[in-house]
């Protein structure tokens, strides 16, 4: 799906005039029109790796805030020039400090905010505001309005309208400008989301600002320092806000695939002697991981013992009602080519034991491609009853997985996740205890 | 080994769409459908968590009853449903109302409409509406003009209104009915219900179509020789014989139920899977569907009537004997037919449809038969080789079964059947969702795709106007043929089939 970019060039105004012109405009093009019925969306997207590439001169378009194919080619090209690790991720603080040195004064245009998916613009979106840092930090603040109208195939009688407004400036003239007119442009009778298009590390009094606000919030906590996120996590638990997050969103092909496998009633048995897990990951951003074993533990009614670290691995013993113990480990993996996510699952293997006979028990094993089933098939898991599924780790755009949660939830945090946090958060709480 | 009895790794993993803040009015509160499917649906929709906070399910009937009154026969009526889940239905019922209504009475309707307004604020549901016309079929027309008199459809964005079957009683009279409530809702506000639409076994047939590479390229005349379509009940005609003197199995199954059936199996893939695409091919294959003879309907449809049967330890009475059947009654509990679909896909390739009453088994079967192959090389067990089958189960057991040949064990090549099985017990161990939960959300969900719109229904209907012409004008053209309860039929439905050289597969 194509980014569809406002028909209407977004005017530039004064930050103070925002929210006076916004109530003039639909009366003034339609008093009957008074816009979508829908919702409110602010989106924080500093797109720092797109903003450096371009400022950089190694990308020559626009600054849209989308990762686009072209921007992962050349960051990765980047990466290889400047003699950085293979390994290295596209989220890499290594990565974007190289980036922001030397940055060049060439003009560029940025128009963050005025692109966005057919998949959200779809939902009708009431009102569109986005937060684009700048990498300048102490570049004044610059407010943009428009109205759009989403093209739709559909048969509507007249299409159904929203407004767009982009504030754009460096992080202290956001926190202390931009911030003041977001209260003035949530529309009370509609609900509103926030999706942190960015790293959980940066900008905390904005990312708290908007976390009291109330609103329906959007994260990744694959984006920011593990220890962070379930901060982060630990007090919005605490504070009961509802939390969506993409990288839970992500794992649903594992979810689905583990759970199709034991949906023959024949299978079921073998998750009661489950004795070893083992998560691979790529990289050493172990918080998928901790969800997936978090959310695998609470619905096999299991409890969490302990968390051991080495260098290798991260061990974590969870005991069963009936008093047996369950070992599992997630194993970072470096990879060449790594998952523009970071610590996305590539590999699970389940081993269930009910006797010493190897060829009565079951190794179940799930890996991101065959070569990883096949890793993960080594040292005599073969001589078990093997069941063996290949889960492609293809993503759709974060868009669409936002555009999905707009447009299915409610904005409360998913049962499933709320029971898996708990339990990652225990974890977490044990490895502080190390 | 012990066994989990659930899957617990699949709990909670379904991703349902949400359905919006909502009062579902229904009328027709105090009848079968209401305490047999609708409230057990809805139920059903709670436990599943399905229905939202701000919510209200308002009868309308025209006995005087209470709120608390209604509640309580719902839980009289519900008692096995609730068995076990006392708390949750306490929750539950929090949500009923009930209002008196004559929908023939203005002023009901108007008293409806401010009673709506007040569980508006009471429950938060901000206007938004469906409204369930469980009636007899004769208030349809009036029903809805009073709704929309009493401006309870005038929003298309926040009010519903959901039709049972049958509609219409022919061609004709179905397009009278579509243009009436057309005036009082727009077609998106309407939803014509077939619940075979939402039982989970007929939608897999759209899946296992159109999901799968291998069965569109054979799904046509070059492969295909014949289609049986089936749907039988043991049951007689039970305390409906009032209707179903005036309805029989053509009106009541044939027109609606099966061929719907026909429609979803032989309609054209279609662009999207959104409900007007889907319901454009579908709506194209009935139009295209035709009597094998129309201008000879009974020399391609076979009527039948339930005689006497059983054993001696449960003897069955005959349709004529049924309580409310009149004593010379020459409604059918049994109907076959032989339909073309004139298109470039099905030219020439026979559907047979049946269905009745007291027959052998309950069930509901797809059963497409594949032409011989070309050159027998081997020799079978049996004399010839069986055609390949495939078996789509709607009920029971809801599955499929593949039949084809394999060598028969042994030094020879001879060849001999064998079946290739899915059951959605076995693959997962949970049983699917009555039509009505499906439907029923749907509807509240403003998803018509498994709705049938005006101009299939008039297909449906047009369809089968030969027949229903015949029977009227000339029903000696087409003999009821009686059959002993608890057998296939009579054996004149045979004779359709054994014409071609074919047969009704015995399930």
């Amino acid at each position: 799906m194509k980014p569809q970019l406002t028909l209407q060039t977004p005017l530039e105004l004064p930050h103070q005039e925002i929210s006076n012109y916004l109530n003039k405009l639909w009366i003034a093009e339609d008093k009957d029109n008074t816009g979508a019925n829908t919702f409110t969306l602010m989106v924080w997207q500093p797109a720092w790796l797109e903003q450096c590439l371009v400022q950089k001169g190694l990308v020559n378009s626009p600054i849209t805030g989308n990762l686009s194919p072209e921007i992962i080619e050349v960051a990765k090209k980047f990466i290889l020039d400047a003699g950085l690790p293979i390994t290295t991720s596209l989220y890499s603080e290594e990565l974007l400090d190289l980036l922001k040195e030397n940055l060049s004064n060439i003009d560029f245009e940025d128009f963050r905010g005025q692109f966005f998916e057919s998949s959200i613009s779809t939902l009708n979106p009431r009102r569109l505001v986005t937060l684009a840092p700048t990498l300048n930090e102490n570049s004044d603040i610059k407010t943009f309005v428009s109205a759009y109208c989403p093209l739709s195939d559909s048969s509507a009688l007249k299409p159904i309208c929203g407004d767009l407004v982009v504030i754009r400036g460096g992080a202290a003239s956001i926190t202390h400008k931009g911030l003041k007119i977001i209260d003035e442009l949530s529309i009370d009778e509609l609900p509103s989301w926030l999706w942190w298009n960015g790293s959980l590390d940066e900008s905390p009094d904005i990312f708290e600002y908007f976390t009291k606000h109330g609103l329906r919030l959007v994260i990744d906590t694959a984006l920011g320092s593990p220890n962070r996120c379930l901060k982060v996590l630990d007090q919005l638990t605490k504070s009961n806000k509802a939390i969506n997050d993409l990288n839970w969103v992500r794992l649903k092909n594992w979810r689905e695939s583990l759970a199709m496998i034991f949906d023959p009633p024949s299978r079921r048995p073998i998750l009661d002697h489950i004795t070893d897990i083992d998560i691979d990951i790529v990289g050493d951003h172990i918080i998928q991981a901790l969800f997936l074993i978090s959310w695998i533990s609470d619905k096999l009614g299991w409890s969490f013992l302990r968390v051991e670290r080495d260098k290798e691995s991260t061990k974590i013993k969870f005991e069963r009602i009936n008093g047996e113990k369950i070992s599992t480990s997630i194993n970072p993996l470096p990879l060449g080519n790594p998952s523009i996510h970071l610590g996305q699952v590539i590999g699970l293997r389940i081993i269930s034991k009910i006797s010493d006979v190897p060829k009565n028990n079951t190794c179940v094993i799930l890996g991101c491609e065959s070569v990883e089933c096949m890793r993960l098939e080594a040292g005599g898991m073969a001589n078990m009853q093997l069941i063996e599924q290949v889960v492609p780790n293809s993503f759709s755009s974060s868009e669409y997985d936002v555009s999905k949660l707009l447009g299915s939830s409610r904005g409360n945090t998913s049962p499933l996740f709320e029971n898996a946090i708990k339990i990652a958060l225990q974890i977490f709480n044990g490895f502080n205890n190390l | 080994m012990p066994s989990t009895l659930s899957n617990p790794l699949r709990l909670g993993l379904r991703q349902e769409r949400v359905i919006a803040p909502q009062c579902l009015v229904i009328f027709g509160a105090s009848g079968d459908l209401t305490h047999r499917k609708l409230i057990p649906a809805l139920f059903e929709l709670y436990l599943q968590r399905r229905i939202p906070s701000e919510f209200g399910i308002v009868g309308c009937a025209r006995r005087p009853w209470t709120d608390n009154e209604f509640k309580e026969k719902m839980k009289v009526k519900l008692a096995n449903k609730i068995s076990g889940k006392e708390k949750e239905w306490q929750q539950f019922s929090n949500y009923l109302f009930y209002e008196p209504v004559d929908l023939q009475q203005s002023d009901h309707v108007l008293r409806l409409s401010k009673r709506l307004n007040e569980i508006d604020k009471t429950q938060a549901t901000h206007g938004n509406r469906t409204f369930y016309l469980s009636v007899s079929p004769n208030f349809y027309a009036s029903g809805c003009k009073a709704l929309k008199a009493a401006s309870l459809l005038d929003d298309p964005k926040k009010s519903r209104l959901v039709i049972e079957k049958p509609f219409g009683r022919d061609y004709s009279s179905a397009k009278k009915l579509n243009k009436i409530v057309q005036s009082c809702a727009q077609e998106s506000q309407i939803y014509r219900i077939d619940h075979y639409l939402g039982k989970e076994t007929v939608q897999n047939i759209l899946v296992l179509r159109f999901a799968n590479t291998i069965f569109e390229p054979i799904w046509n005349r070059n492969y295909i020789s014949s289609v049986q379509i089936t749907s039988s009940e043991t049951v007689g005609v039970e305390d409906r014989a009032g209707y179903y003197e005036s309805s029989g199995a053509l009106r009541d199954m044939l027109q609606n139920h099966m061929t719907q059936m026909l429609a979803v199996t032989a309609m054209e893939p279609p662009g999207k899977f959104e409900p007007e695409a889907i319901r454009n091919e579908k709506a194209k294959v009935l139009q295209a569907s035709k009597l094998a003879d129309e201008n000879k309907p009974w020399n391609c449809c076979i009527r039948g009537q339930y005689g006497e049967g059983g054993n001696t330890s449960n003897r069955l009475v005959g349709y004529r004997q049924e309580d409310g059947v009149y004593c010379n009654s020459t409604t059918e509990t049994y109907i076959a037919a032989k339909v073309f679909v004139d298109n470039w896909r099905w030219q020439g390739v026979p559907f047979y449809l049946r269905t009745g009453k007291r027959l052998p088994k309950r069930l509901g079967e797809i059963v497409l038969t594949f032409k011989d192959v070309p050159v027998h090389l081997f020799e079978s067990t049996i004399i010839n080789p069986a055609p390949n089958q495939l078996v789509l189960r709607i009920q029971p057991n809801e599955g499929a079964t593949f039949k084809f040949e394999v060598k028969s064990p042994g030094s020879g090549m001879k060849s001999r059947p064998v079946e290739m099985e899915f059951s959605y017990d076995e693959s997962f161990g949970e049983p699917s969702d009555e039509g009505y939960v499906r439907l029923l959300a749907d509807a509240m969900l403003s998803d018509p795709t498994l709705f049938t719109r005006s101009d299939e229904v008039e297909a449906a209907w047009k369809l089968y106007t030969p027949l229903i012409e015949l029977m009227d004008n000339s029903p000696w053209k087409l003999p009821i043929h009686n059959y002993e309860s608890m057998t296939w039929g009579p054996p004149e439905s045979d004779q359709l089939l054994s014409k071609d050289n074919i047969f009704w597969r015995r399930p």
